[in-house]
């Protein structure tokens, strides 16, 4: 039998590593494929949740936040590729100016 | 709920996470999150939520990670080669980040998790049940997601055309 603990232990991990990767990728796609990484993290504790309080509620948020994801990276990759366009890079430190 | 596939699809899980953060090629970073967010979905699977599962393996792995793949394709990225000292920092900065939180989840579960024990309760997620609840108690939100893409879509075809709002082209500024 599998408890909710082990759920939550195993979203912890992904969370974890998509924050680490959040934190050290460079790159600006691979910050976005990091976030994905932290929605899934969520999704899974929201899910674990939701069965074993038994409330649909959980699946429900898991639904809009899939959702609300793919708006998000539809716009994120809009703006990286706006980014290669006119860098040529999608290094995130090379984003220096705000204005020109 | 065998044990069984649930280590089996955890184990998958964390390797290709693992892999999303560390590989090196971002083609191969796109195809192991389609690898997670596949087993991703056998666990909620796993958990009954069969909806939830199938509309992620949808709109996740079908349409959005696509999306990646096509815009990494399109791209042609080369590998930069970094400063080594600035690689470091940054590395060892993350990596000091992802453990604490790590540990600071353990710690919290161990709080949470020792007063109560909780049963898993007979709550199956098909389609009905679930669209019972979203067409009556979530309607107004249901609603606001298409506002949202909506406006998601005018976001993308306005950045799409390539020019600013200040009427200068964004090819050569």
């Amino acid at each position: 039998m599998i408890t909710l603990e082990a759920y939550l232990i195993l979203s912890g991990i992904i969370f974890s590593v998509g924050l680490a990767g959040v934190i050290t990728s460079r790159s600006v796609l691979k910050v976005l494929l990091s976030l994905e990484l932290l929605l899934a993290a969520s999704n899974l504790s929201f899910v674990a949740f939701s069965k074993f309080n038994g409330d649909y509620t959980g699946q429900l948020v898991v639904f809009f936040i899939i959702l609300v994801a793919a708006a998000e990276v539809a716009i994120g990759l809009a703006i990286i590729v706006l980014m290669y366009r006119q860098l040529s890079t999608i290094q995130s430190d090379e984003l220096r100016t705000m204005k020109w | 709920m065998s044990p069984l596939f649930f280590y089996l699809f955890a184990a998958i899980l964390i390797f290709a996470s693992l892999a999303v953060v560390l590989a090196r090629n971002p083609l191969y970073n796109v195809l192991s999150l389609v690898v997670a967010i596949f087993s991703l979905s056998c666990l909620f699977v796993l958990l009954e939520a069969f909806f939830v599962g199938m509309v992620l393996l949808l709109i996740y792995a079908g349409a959005v990670l696509v999306f990646f793949l096509f815009v990494v394709m399109c791209l042609n990225l080369n590998a930069i080669p970094l400063p080594n000292a600035l690689q470091n920092r940054f590395r060892c900065l993350g990596t000091v980040a992802g453990l604490m939180f790590l540990s600071s989840v353990f710690l919290a579960l161990k709080s949470f998790l020792k007063a109560q024990t909780m049963e898993p309760s007979s709550l199956r997620g098909t389609i009905e049940s679930i669209s019972k609840i979203l067409f009556t108690d979530y309607l107004l939100p249901f609603e606001l997601t298409s506002l949202l893409l909506l406006i998601a879509i005018f976001g993308i075809v306005s950045l799409a055309q390539g020019t600013l709002s200040t009427g200068k082209n964004i090819e050569n500024p």
